[in-house]
């Protein structure tokens, strides 16, 4: 019963830990250098 | 009188529908879907052109007599049946598909569509499909192409969700060295889209790299990656913390390869409403193979064979079509990452 009650406890903490990473992380992606252009003319030809 | 059948009754067969309407020559538009009331809606609202028909009885061809080429939007399985039929019948077929397995088995026909004389389009949507075509052109630019990678995000309809997750979830097959290897899950690379989709993080996977190695036969590496499935339900969104799908699709090509003596890479992107790029590429594909749309050379000789749409059109053409229908393609200037 202790070892379950232990189990339990360490599951909720893991639970808990888990919830507060996901709501405090502050993804961000890098930055490309350049941008889109439509192809057109030539490139069709 | 040219006839084309389309089968499938889903998004990317609805928008493909509009396409096939919209080319010059067509004289018929046959549906049939498994759901026989919404074909019989679809054909009363897209005009006296278009006219249902009833979807067949195992063992029977379905093929309308007179019918030029055959246009296949439905799930894996059915789309292989309908690509049989359409060989037996001696009709040429293009067939969209997402997963390794059903590309594999499509290819697999081959030789009885040479035997039969008919082209079987494999992989007419936006990945495969519009990504192996955007491969080809950029390796026509270059004088010799090594590495192409493409990636895909997003998803027309159910059925599309579950083969994108599907991709997923498969072993991953990457092409190196002249040969397929099955490479170990190394986690999600950074892929930067065309706006409004913008940067995703995408998985190598194998749904499609065997057609796009055939548009560029002779590059020494290829990869093929896609991202998470769009979240359709809100509630799952919440839960997931995902976005809930936007509808938007788009494909990334990047082609390395030689300029003279220098290595170049020629980057290419498309971005659309998933649905509207695939239905466009799905129905410029079927009205070319009905003989409609004679711009559009095939650059296979002979054009008979089951082939990825990469290896069977001429890309230049190709996309001046599309672009011309709306879904046009970009090309990338600065230094690409990821």
């Amino acid at each position: 019963m202790k070892a379950f009650r232990r189990g339990l406890l360490v599951a909720a903490m893991a639970v808990a830990a888990g919830v507060v990473v996901r709501l405090r992380a502050k993804g961000s992606v890098p930055s490309t250098s350049g941008g889109w252009r439509e192809l057109e003319g030539p490139e069709f030809r | 009188m040219t006839a084309v059948l389309l089968v499938g009754t889903g998004e990317v067969a609805v928008r493909a529908a509009r396409q096939l309407l919209d080319t010059p020559g067509l004289d018929r538009l046959f549906v049939a879907g498994r759901d026989e009331g919404r074909a019989r809606e679809i054909a009363d609202a897209l005009g006296p052109t278009m006219e249902a028909v009833p979807w067949p009885a195992v063992g029977d061809d379905g093929v309308p007599h007179g019918t030029d080429a055959v246009a296949v939007a439905v799930p894996a399985g059915a789309a292989l049946e309908w690509a049989r039929r359409a060989v037996r019948a001696g009709v040429h077929a293009a067939v969209v598909a997402d997963t390794d397995d059903d590309l594999g088995a499509l290819l697999a026909l081959d030789d009885d569509a040479r035997r039969a004389g008919v082209t079987l389009a494999v992989g007419c949507g936006l990945v495969p499909g519009l990504g192996d075509v955007l491969a080809r052109h950029a390796a026509d630019i270059l004088d010799r192409a090594d590495e192409v990678h493409v990636a895909r995000t997003g998803a027309a309809g159910p059925a599309c969700v579950d083969a994108l997750r599907r991709a997923r979830h498969e072993r991953a097959l990457e092409w190196h060295d002249g040969a397929w290897h099955t490479s170990r899950k190394l986690g999600p690379l950074l892929v930067w889209f065309p706006d409004p989709v913008g940067a995703r993080e995408c998985e190598v996977a194998a749904a499609g790299a065997s057609v796009l190695l055939q548009a560029v036969p002779g590059a020494g590496r290829v990869t093929v990656r896609v991202d998470e499935p769009p979240v359709r339900s809100p509630t799952r969104a919440l839960v997931t913390r995902k976005p809930l799908d936007s509808g938007w699709g788009a494909a990334r090509v990047e082609v390395w390869g030689w300029r003279g003596a220098e290595r170049v890479p020629v980057v290419y992107g498309v971005v659309d409403r998933t649905a509207v790029a695939a239905g466009t590429v799905l129905g410029v594909t079927a009205a070319r193979l009905a003989g409609l749309l004679p711009s559009i050379a095939l650059r296979a000789d002979p054009a008979s064979g089951a082939r990825g749409l990469g290896a069977l059109v001429e890309p230049t053409p190709f996309l001046a079509e599309l672009a011309r229908r709306g879904v046009k393609a970009a090309k990338f200037e600065g230094v690409p990452v990821g």
